[in-house]
């Protein structure tokens, strides 16, 4: 098991690489290691984690004139991974939102999208636990998701199609009539 | 004669609405003499939040709730269950284990309408949330899954699976889409005239995607089975 530390640290190289299929991989890791042992931070994590990995995608963030605030991204990832194991759980959500503020300011410069990078990266760590097998609801108390955005985002996704079910269609509707007091 | 209830989770309106399908709710109503119970968790999640609370996106399907509320469609029920959540909660979360450690699967909402249902005697529970229905119906399904998706063997507790089991037994468990197909059945998409059986797998394809927990061979099953 990688300490919180060990996987900020991956995250900020896998960034200052602009290494996105190393940061999706490294966002893997944190999702699988959060739904295990869920605390918030590695929660923040996973999220900031895939949102570097969509800007490292983005051409047009990667250019000279956004470098300065590429580096503010950089120097907020390093912080919070060098404080990563001794500060305490509040100090550390103060610095992921700090890391949040600075991507931000990057969308800021040219803004595309009604939602941002941030509400996206969290709309996606919550479907994603949502899809590992957390409920929806425990998905929306951990990640402050509301469940109308986890299931539309879920929706549009092939996850209930992975798990096979057990009863078949036949019998559902069957049980449905009954309930309904109609003819089965 | 009694009415007919049938206990609903929060999932299964949020689908309803957002596919524009709710009225499907008064229709059956209006057809079987049925109630769609909720607990005050969900009313307050549903209506009061995203009302008081400005949550825009969510008004128009907040109101079309209050609306059904108002005309006992949707009837919220109150009762003591915090015990009975609390066991709930506590059996379902200790029933896997990952590295040696209990996965937290459902959460207290979830327990809540588990623990309402088995006080009111209500056995029918229209519930389009995956994890907490497939506990019901199909654990080991659930099993398989979480192993998959985590790579890890997953061990069970079979005293906790069992304990979870006695506060569900019996329980049936159905979806919105289940909701969608005998509405089809009793006619809700006659005006559709000759478009109508279009029209039930329009709307079979809207549930899902407003995420009811239906796969895309059980809407192809559905629709080999309607004439």
């Amino acid at each position: 098991m990688k300490t919180l530390k060990d996987l900020s640290f991956s995250v900020l190289d896998a960034f200052k690489g602009r290494n996105q299929k190393r940061l999706r991989k490294i966002n893997d890791e944190i999702m699988k290691e959060a739904a295990l042992n869920f605390t918030r931070p590695l929660y923040e994590l996973a999220v900031l984690s895939y949102i570097l990995a969509k800007i490292v995608s983005k051409p047009r963030f990667l250019g000279k004139e956004l470098a300065q605030y590429l580096r503010r991204i950089e120097d907020d990832v390093r912080d919070l991974a060098q404080a990563a194991g001794t500060a305490d759980e509040a100090a550390m959500l103060a610095m992921f939102e700090k890391a949040s503020g600075s991507v931000a300011v990057l969308e800021k410069v040219d803004p595309r999208f009604m939602r941002d990078l941030v509400s996206k990266g969290k709309l996606k760590t919550a479907a994603t636990m949502y899809a590992q097998g957390m409920s929806l609801g425990l998905a929306s108390d951990m990640t402050g998701v509301s469940k109308q955005d986890i299931l539309g985002y879920a929706g549009r996704t092939m996850m209930f199609d992975r798990v096979k079910e057990e009863m078949p269609v036949k019998e559902r509707l069957r049980a449905a009539r009954k309930a309904l007091g109609g003819n089965e | 004669m009694k009415p007919r209830d049938i206990l609903c989770d929060s999932g299964s309106f949020i689908s309803l609405t957002t596919a524009c399908l709710d009225q499907i709710l008064p229709f059956l109503s209006g057809k079987f003499g049925v109630r769609f119970v909720i607990p005050p968790s969900v009313e307050y999640e549903m209506v009061t939040r995203p009302l008081r609370g400005g949550l825009k996106p969510y008004f128009f399907s907040a109101i079309k709730i209050k609306s059904a509320i108002r005309s006992g469609v949707i009837v919220t029920v109150q009762a003591d269950v915090a015990g009975k959540t609390e066991r709930i909660l506590s059996r379902a979360n200790n029933i896997f284990f990952a590295k040696g450690r209990p996965l937290q699967l459902i959460q207290s909402g979830e327990a809540e309408m588990l623990a309402l249902a088995g006080e009111l005697g209500v056995r029918d529970i229209l519930i389009d949330e995956r994890t907490a229905r497939m506990l019901i119906e199909a654990p080991f399904s659930i099993r398989d899954h979480l192993a998959e998706e985590f790579g890890v063997n997953i061990m069970l507790d079979k005293k906790a699976l069992s304990e979870f089991d006695a506060f569900t037994k019996g329980f049936v468990a159905m979806r919105s889409s289940e909701l969608v197909m005998l509405a089809y059945e009793n006619g809700f998409f006659d005006h559709f005239e000759d478009l109508k059986r279009d029209a039930l797998e329009a709307a079979l394809y809207k549930v899902k995607f407003s995420g009811c927990s239906l796969r895309f061979d059980e809407i192809a099953e559905y629709m080999r089975a309607v004439k």
